[in-house]
């Protein structure tokens, strides 16, 4: 069936069978494989894209449920100049990056938070990245850029 | 030349990993999301019993599935595909015998990865059960089920390594004359490295019939080797490159082997490229994992706290394959006392094949299973005599000029003192301690408590210990680098970055260490054993240093003068008439001497002497040592157990990245958090009952708590800049430290992992009887 | 060839219809939480998913007169968000809160909780503590039913085939009373309950109990309201000693409809625990949960 909606800003048309996912969809159809398959039950949130400004685990949205959605990937998380935005240059700066299999669920996880709340403490931020699994870094230098990222948004208001 | 008078630019200053920009943007690609032109999907026939007779195997039918391209079994290997190392025991896809529940049986690649599947699932393949084995005590009964192979020295085949040993003294007359002895038995369980990246492989065939294989191993030369031997290729028709991987911590090496092979099979027979991918079900089912580990110790001390013997025996249940697990029995058996002096020891630890799934390599390797058996007695210990845990350990710990019980003179690099007294400090122990010891709460409880280890670094006596490294100027003057040595989130690329950059006297930004890959880096042997810092770390030191070299020689050339003379200022070199000259401008003269602008490097870690037979000598090069603190609230009504602060001290030697470093800290101390408390791994009859992250249970962010942590830098002299290493230690003393806060909270000891819901609230497990449904139904999954 | 199909429906009507497909076996899809994860075991029992989550008639949170209606597709984040059942409703919204991590909360939905009808589900035990009815439309008309009716075993319900739950009431507490959801798993998040409570209740100005309720969950293969204890709390003043009672008395009501189990030994104590914590919290004896 042919699926229309937004991704990334830019409207598309995609026919895929209606009984695959959204992940699926993203990663096989658009080629956009910035959002990963960790676990395919909605348990590690590697797969976490943002659809019509909620954090969704792509693998538990039917790709059909996409229709008429605005869906933000990992891929169109950045800077103006195409660059990391603040968000992803804190990660980099605060060490949150090893392996970087959950990191882009981490960072939509993290936009996600931050859309709904603007100075969130770190327990807040800890519970904001619940569902997204990290095997590498002990969550920690994640929350720090996290946090640091809420404090610039803040100041630059 | 005045250099290294300087303080340290690069190495130990904060820094940016160098590879993270492309995953922080999602561009960094992992085996997953590589799609080929004309590639292929694979999938494995996997065994659903635990152990059988391969009584009929008939991969024809397969060929009958619409888009099925071809399969293969054993047959379509040299020697039916044998490999493995320590000992050569399994097969890339099974011969004649299946002996755990997930074996692969046979491969098929096709156009889809849902005709892969049906193509696997129309292979005709009886097998006829074999009696099969659970229990490790039971492994060397002399009527106990046959798993290992056909011994010709007499000894039970169930026996997978050798006893290994570690012997002083007379450890039975001590303790018999030791007023106080303590006798426990402790149990760890199976731990699934949960890497957030399951398993994959690409393969493709190279036009002059050799094979080019994408893996997310740790080591792919040894990979490469495989597969040279079992598709009866030479090594120079066989290349393996590394892509980006998502977590290994020891879990990618045999499973990604036998992928690859079963794929480049695959390839070399289409002629077309095949990529396998594997589910998270088939991950858990299929997947080597951590062993289990089944122990028994004797500690005998002094009322005033002296430790004096320690007996220690050790079983590993290590499953249908021996894997690497014979060096984990070693391991375990030189770290099973702990890190502490004694009249005499005497330590027998061995693995036996069962048929519950196997194990093999994960970050500790032997140590935290009896990290977790002896701090928690050492603790017992302390209880028991008054002390304070702290105050005992410091009296009994491992100091600079001790000889341990294995008899090695430590002369160098010894901070476990440092590290206790300063997680003592920093947790605020000694209060804490006594207010936690006088609650009495019926709800909930709190409770502190402490373990210290050590870690021999690097394979010791494991086998031959060195690595290589080269460095090359482009004409573009960037610098490229590679190691034979890895990077799987571990940020070994970044840390020989650094060196490189410090030994040159370049910005890192101009350095770039190219992807693995056996046909440009040397083999270094496996990454493995915490050893890239200091062996590959060394090695690239070494590279590096030759270089510079070179281009002081063109340096002094150019400004005519001796080496001694030149002085660098940031990357210039400045000589006798104070003019300043830039790097590139040394660079070009080199090139118009005719010198050669790329070097190698190789280092090679001290001579080893092991006794096997006797149980004595030198079994690392050095040690790294820590001390962590557990601060926990147990719920006395459900058996919750919150850990609300960890402190964690290590001795590292010398912090090269120090971003790097923490986040290593924070990784392994949160695996060990989970080894402690949550993850468990139930075989039923040989059938693994968790296949999925809803059911294995790893720390989520808020299971994690703040952690505080720090390095004590007692430099090692062979290290580079007398670095050591905090990949593996980070991990092993997280679960006895835990133990021990329960311990004080509740007044109970837990010798079993995890610390689950019911061993705190009962002092015992409940299990119900399981099934086979879960492998069944993870086998079966149809990918979407 | 997919495995099913898809459609999505923008009314009640119109779900119902497709639903009553006779040529074409239907079921409701919200959140997928459950239902995108029993997919993929097996074939499906069903050929096509109808889309419910955009009906505007089952996103609503409503007061109406006494009465508080949520649509069944309403989100656990919804739940949490709302002003209305924060005052109203303090034990669902905490259940929301436990269910998962954020992008579980995004997805998931009470009706696809009740008619999943785990023994787990986090989002069963307060409507039944509530008193909640479920109202179901097919074809044939309506139907109610009281929640606790509607789930008739582990993953077993009462719904008839196109059958659809389209929103869920309860009657708001009595003025001054409190609820509290508390749940017990192997890990802080993303975990299935072990045991769960939920647990209504309210003392009046002489300091005596005089409106109670509980219902554990994870504990018996429905949950149900313990009718007996909460007889039993009435008239009395709320004491340590009497939730703990209430807590025995629970354990053994557990008991008496599984019987001893692989895992009795340990939820009758956790329950007996739980079950007293959290009768103190909903009547304010201490604050430690």
């Amino acid at each position: 069936m042919v699926i229309e909606f937004k991704v990334n800003g830019k409207q598309v048309s995609v026919d895929a069978p209606p009984d695959i996912t959204l992940l699926d969809l993203l990663r096989d159809y658009l080629n956009l494989t910035g959002s990963k398959e960790g676990c395919a039950v909605g348990e590690c949130g590697a797969c976490a894209v943002i659809m019509d400004g909620r954090l969704m685990n792509s693998c538990l949205v039917l790709a059909p449920q996409a229709a008429g959605s605005e869906i933000i990937t990992i891929e169109g998380i950045h800077a103006p100049d195409g660059g990391p935005n603040d968000l992803q240059q804190n990660f980099i700066d605060y060490g949150a990056v090893q392996c970087g299999i959950c990191i882009p669920g981490m960072i939509m996880a993290g936009e996600a938070l931050l859309m709904r709340h603007a100075q969130p403490t770190r327990a807040e931020i800890r519970n904001a990245l619940a569902g997204n699994l990290c095997r590498c870094t002990g969550y920690q230098q994640i929350v720090d850029a996290i946090e640091a990222t809420a404090k610039g948004r803040q100041k630059a208001i | 030349m005045s250099h290294f008078t300087n303080p340290l630019e690069y190495v130990g200053q904060p820094a940016r990993r160098v590879d993270a920009l492309e995953k922080v943007t999602g561009r960094a690609k992992y085996i997953a999301d590589y799609k080929v032109p004309g590639m292929l999907h694979a999938r494995c026939l996997r065994s659903t019993l635990p152990h059988a007779r391969i009584v009929r195997l008939d991969p024809t039918p397969a060929l009958q599935v619409p888009g099925v391209r071809a399969v293969i079994t054993s047959d379509d290997f040299v020697n039916h595909g044998l490999y493995g190392f320590p000992v050569k025991d399994k097969y890339m896809l099974a011969w004649q015998k299946v002996r755990y529940v997930g074996e692969p049986i046979a491969a098929v690649a096709a156009d889809t990865p849902q005709a892969a599947l049906a193509g696997a699932q129309a292979i005709v393949c009886e097998l006829e059960p074999l009696p099969a084995l659970f229990d490790p005590e039971r492994a060397l009964d002399p009527d106990a089920p046959q798993v290992g192979p056909d011994r010709s020295d007499g000894r039970h085949p169930n026996l997978k390594s050798d006893h290994m040993l570690v012997c002083k003294g007379n450890a039975e007359a001590e303790l018999a004359d030791c007023p106080i002895v303590l006798d426990r038995r402790y149990f760890t369980d199976w731990q699934e490295h949960a890497y957030i990246e399951p398993e994959g492989v690409l393969a493709m065939p190279t036009p002059e019939g050799g094979i080019v294989v994408y893996a997310p191993n740790q080591s792919p030369f040894i990979n490469q080797g495989n597969l040279a031997m079992t598709l009866g290729l030479p090594l120079n028709l066989v290349r393996v490159i590394q892509p980006v991987v998502g977590g290994s911590f020891g879990g990618k090496d045999d499973i990604i082997y036998e992928s690859s092979a079963q794929a480049a099979k695959l390839a070399l027979i289409t002629g077309r490229p095949v990529r396998m991918v594997f589910s998270r079900e088939e991950s858990l089912i299929a997947s080597y994992k951590r062993d289990a580990m089944h122990m028994r110790i004797r500690l005998g001390a002094d009322p005033d706290g002296t430790l004096r013997a320690c007996w220690f025996r050790g079983i590993l249940d290590s499953g249908a394959y021996a894997s690497e697990t014979p060096f984990t029995a070693w391991r375990a058996s030189i770290h099973a006392m702990g890190a502490y002096r004694y009249r005499a020891c005497d330590v027998d630890v061995y693995c036996v094949y069962t048929n519950n799934g196997y194990a093999g390599a994960f970050r500790g390797f032997g140590n935290p299973e009896v990290c977790f058996a002896v701090e928690q007695t050492v603790d017992e210990l302390a209880d028991l005599l008054g002390m304070d845990p702290i105050d005992l350990r410091l009296k009994n710990c491992l100091r600079l000029g001790d000889e341990t019980a294995h008899g090695q003179v430590l002369n160098e690099s010894v901070g476990l003192v440092e590290c206790l007294t300063t997680a003592r400090r920093l947790s605020d122990w000694d209060r804490k301690r006594a207010e936690y010891s006088r609650q009495n709460g019926a709800e909930k409880r709190r409770g502190i408590g402490v373990a210290a280890m050590y870690h021999g670094m690097s394979l010791g006596a494991e086998g031959a210990d060195n690595a290589s490294g080269t460095i090359s100027i482009l004409p573009d003057y960037s610098v490229d680098l590679t190691s034979g040595l890895t990077d799987y989130g571990t940020g070994s690329r970044t840390v020989y970055t650094l060196i490189a950059a410090e030994e040159l006297g370049v910005r890192p930004e101009r350095i770039r260490i190219q992807r693995p890959d056996t046909n440009t880096a040397i083999d270094s042997g496996p990454t493995v054993a915490s050893r890239t810092t200091v062996v590959g770390g060394n090695a690239m030191r070494a590279a590096a240093r030759n270089l510079r070299h070179t281009l002081d020689l063109a340096a002094s050339d150019l400004l005519k003068c001796d080496p001694q003379q030149l002085i660098r200022v940031g990357e210039s070199y400045i000589g006798p008439d104070e003019e300043a000259v830039s790097w590139e401008k040394i660079v070009d003269h080199a090139r118009e001497m005719g010198l050669i602008l790329s070097a190698h490097g190789k280092w090679s870690a001290p001579k080893i002497e092991w006794d096997h037979h006797h149980g004595r000598g030198t079994p690392y090069m050095a040690y790294v040592y820590g001390a962590q603190i557990a601060e926990v609230e147990v719920d006395m009504r459900t058996g919750n157990v919150q850990v609300l602060h960890l402190w964690a001290v290590h001795d590292i030697g010398k912090t090269i990245f120090p971003q790097g470093a923490y986040g290593q800290l924070y990784g392994g101390i949160t695996q060990g958090l989970g080894y402690a408390l949550t993850e468990q791994i139930n075989y039923r009859d040989g059938y693994i009952q968790e296949t999925n992250f809803e059911s294995y249970l790893i720390p989520t962010s808020v299971d994690v708590p703040e952690i505080t942590g720090q390095f004590v830098e007692a430099p090692y002299s062979y290290g580079p800049y007398g670095a050591k290493n905090i990949a593996e230690p980070s991990l092993v003393p997280t679960a006895p430290a835990i133990a021990n806060a329960i311990a004080q909270a509740t007044g109970r000891r837990i010798r079993e992992l995890p610390m689950n819901l019911e061993r705190v609230l009962l002092g015992h497990d409940l299990q119900p009887a399981g099934s086979k449904k879960p492998v069944e139904a993870g086998l079966a999954i149809a990918p979407r | 060839m997919p495995k099913f199909d898809y459609a999505r429906a923008v009314s009640i009507d119109e779900a119902v219809a497709l639903l009553s497909d006779p040529h074409c076996v239907s079921r409701p899809l919200a959140g997928g939480t459950d239902l995108l994860v029993q997919t993929r075991h097996g074939p499906p029992a069903f050929q096509r998913l109808v889309d419910v989550s955009r009906v505007p008639e089952m996103r609503t949170i409503e007061r109406r007169g006494d009465e508080i209606h949520i649509g069944a597709a309403v989100t656990y984040t919804e739940i949490i968000d709302s002003e209305l059942l924060r005052e109203t409703a303090t034990c669902l919204v905490e259940a929301a809160q436990l269910v998962g991590g954020p992008a579980i909360a995004n997805a998931g939905t009470l009706g696809g909780n009740v008619a999943n009808a785990a023994a787990c589900a986090d989002g069963i035990p307060p409507l039944v503590c509530l008193d909640a009815v479920a109202h179901l439309v097919s074809r044939e008309g309506r139907r109610d039913l009281l929640v606790s009716e509607v789930v008739t075993g582990p993953h077993q319900n009462a719904l008839k085939p196109g059958e659809l739950i389209t929103h869920f009431t309860f009657p708001a507490l009595p003025v001054g009373a409190r609820s509290v959801f508390l749940k017990l798993g192997r890990r802080n998040a993303q975990a299935i309950a072990r045991l769960n409570v939920a647990a209504a209740g309210r003392v009046s100005p002489e300091g005596r109990i005089d409106f109670a309720r509980l219902t554990p969950g994870s504990a018996t293969p429905r949950a149900v309201r313990l009718t007996q204890i909460e007889t039993m709390l009435i008239g009395c003043t709320p004491s340590r000693e009497l939730f703990e009672e209430a807590g025995a008395e629970a354990a053994r009501a557990m008991i008496a409809v599984t019987g001893r189990r692989w895992s009795t030994e340990y939820k009758e104590i956790a329950l007996h625990g739980l079950v007293a914590r959290a009768l103190r919290h909903v009547f304010n004896l201490e604050l430690e949960r």
